[in-house]
């Protein structure tokens, strides 16, 4: 409980940074520590797999790529970024709103009744494993082929489409 | 508390803690020498009655400040046994000033270092450049505890440890970009782009390689993946992990990408000093400097420390025979070794170019690392003896030799012409 209350409020403040700043830099590493508090707060809570793997996916990935991507396109003008911020503002209050009250009344009512607490719910992550890859092979195998489909796809979209008849910029 | 009133309590104590349900190694064998500063502490704390959670917390604390201790030294051993290394493969002496065959170098780079200025530029941002160096250093300190470095000296015994070294190493990327952004001038920012695109890249090539491992041991655990490379073929071959076809060619990829994540030589694009100054620590000077050669020092100790793990039997014995020595000191052993080859490839290979680089790990190193796995299934299933020895390593071969083929053909060096000079 106290790791929770100890991590809630800075995961809060570091979304609502990564959301306000107007640097798109800033709101990136901001977003990067985000995810890594939000792993923080599996690892307390017991789910050190999934924790560790939020870590490596979203921090080391999701972070790394969106910080990339700001580094090889052009920055955006600040001031017209502040200019938009009380419509951004407006805008995403109407967006979060509903589903903010939507989890409020959810919580409000409470497990259902006869539901089970496991109090501490520890997961080796062989069963884990075993789950995924021996009961629910076939989802997992169409996911595969699906990604893979879609980086294929996006290879094609990103190929040089310039003179074919010129040779490679480089050897 | 007076030292020898401390003595008096870790003598009495003593009974205490052989009766004690925990089993311990016994204190003061070779095997359980490097755990000594833990023990001593749990003792003491055992001695004065200290709360449960007291006891944990600082035998925990004594486990990381070994491991600390240990690497920081080896990290300023290192920084002179490197420039004599290299210095004695180019034909020169080296450093040889300070003590007799420059042995107190370190120390005077250290003050050196810890006496400059630190200089932040006025474009950067200090926060973010005060935080760049910590980043680096702390992944590397944290993936360093989870290496089992004897059969007993294990500081972080993890059940996910493979899972928690490669989460860290993703932190060290981070870092990198904060260093490269946060200096607010070109030759950083240059430098860190080269970093992260040479990270990402060689970090699949890393981690495929370390699966096959995983496959066939069954397990995330560090210390599990050593015990099941113990025993012998034939009573004198290691059953470690790269003397098998797949464990070969895996740990043959593992060495490059893990030199790369490194970045060094040949793989030093990032902080090339003849084209980009020093890449991401181009603006850093003083603490901060050496706290980036530190992060890279022990995160090279924790790469090698991990390919030995996963590869070389971990802190097992080579031969059958010679098992009464320290498990430690093996492990300890091939780290020397390892690191050996590791400035024997800086001193030999020239500095690769960027289109080179890409080109390696994703047409080169992937695919052969993507057919480890099947090869390792192969192996598991064919029963792991002369046969399968064959058929595993025809299977490696063939596409091998294909990919060289074509990279003969397409990719040879062909006579350049520059229109400059002529």
């Amino acid at each position: 409980m106290i790791p929770l209350l100890l991590l809630s409020p800075l995961i809060l403040l570091a979304a609502l940074g990564a959301v306000w700043k107007a640097r798109p830099v800033h709101a990136a590493l901001l977003l990067a520590l985000t995810l890594a508090l939000v792993a923080a707060l599996y690892l307390t809570i017991g789910a050190e797999f999934i924790g560790l793997v939020q870590f490596m996916v979203y921090v080391g990935g999701v972070a790394i790529l969106i910080v990339f991507a700001l580094l090889i396109t052009r920055p955006g003008d600040e001031a017209a970024e502040l200019a938009r911020r009380p419509r951004s503002l407006a805008m995403g209050l109407a967006c979060v709103t509903p589903v903010l009250g939507l989890l409020l009344y959810a919580f409000s009512k409470g497990l259902p009744a006869g539901t089970a607490l496991e109090t501490n719910p520890a997961l080796p992550v062989q069963a884990l494993g075993q789950e995924l890859f021996e009961n629910s092979v076939p989802a997992v195998l169409a996911v595969g082929v699906l990604l893979t489909a879609v980086l294929i796809g996006a290879a094609l979209f990103a190929r040089e489409t310039g003179d074919p008849s010129e040779p490679p910029a480089s050897r | 508390m007076r030292v020898p009133a401390l003595i008096g309590l870790l003598m009495g104590a003593l009974p205490a803690a052989e009766s004690a349900a925990i089993p311990q190694p016994p204190l003061l064998t070779a095997e359980a020498l490097p755990l000594l500063p833990q023990h001593l502490v749990e003792l003491t704390l055992q001695a004065i009655k200290a709360p449960e959670w007291l006891i944990s917390l600082g035998s925990l604390a004594a486990a990381a400040g070994t491991v600390v201790a240990v690497f920081s030294s080896g990290f300023a051993l290192l920084s002179l046994i490197e420039r004599k290394t290299l210095a004695r493969m180019q034909n020169r002496i080296g450093p040889n000033r300070a003590g007799i065959f420059g042995i107190l170098q370190p120390v005077a780079d250290g003050i050196k270092l810890l006496t400059k200025e630190d200089i932040v530029p006025s474009k950067a941002e200090w926060f973010l450049h005060l935080l760049a160096p910590v980043l680096i250093v702390i992944p590397s300190i944290l993936a360093l505890g989870v290496i089992p470095y004897g059969r007993e000296w294990n500081p972080l015994p993890l059940e996910l440890g493979l899972v928690f070294f490669f989460a860290t190493g993703t932190m060290t990327e981070v870092a990198v970009f904060i260093a490269g952004w946060a200096s607010g001038s070109k030759f950083p920012m240059l430098g860190a782009m080269r970093a992260i695109s040479q990270m990402v890249s060689y970090e699949l090539p890393l981690i495929i390689s370390a699966l096959s491992v995983v496959m066939l041991s069954g397990t995330l655990s560090l210390s599990g993946i050593v015990e099941h490379q113990a025993g012998y073929h034939l009573g004198f071959l290691p059953k470690w992990n790269i003397l098998t076809p797949w464990g070969l060619v895996a740990g043959i990829v593992f060495a490059i990408a893990a030199n790369a994540e490194s970045n060094r030589c040949p793989f030093d694009l990032p902080e090339g000093e003849s084209e980009i100054v020093a890449g991401h620590m181009t603006e850093y000077s003083g603490f901060k400097y050496a706290l980036f050669f530190m992060g890279e020092y022990l995160g090279l100790f924790a790469i090698s420390g991990l390919g030995i793990t996963l590869f070389l039997g971990g802190w097992q014995a080579p031969l059958p025979g010679l098992d009464c020595v320290p498990s430690w000191l093996w492990f300890f052993g091939k780290l020397a070794v390892v690191i050996f080859v590791f400035l024997w490839v800086r001193a030999t290979f020239p500095r690769v170019r960027i289109d080179q680089l890409m080109r390696f790990a994703w047409l080169c190193l992937i695919p052969i690392a993507l057919l480890t796995l099947p090869v390792a299934a192969l192996w598991s299933f064919t029963g792991q003896g002369a046969l399968s020895w064959l058929l595993c390593s025809a299977v490696l071969a063939v596409p091998f030799i294909i990919i060289s083929i074509i990279f003969n053909r397409r990719m040879a060096p062909t006579i350049r012409r520059y229109h400059y000079a002529e």
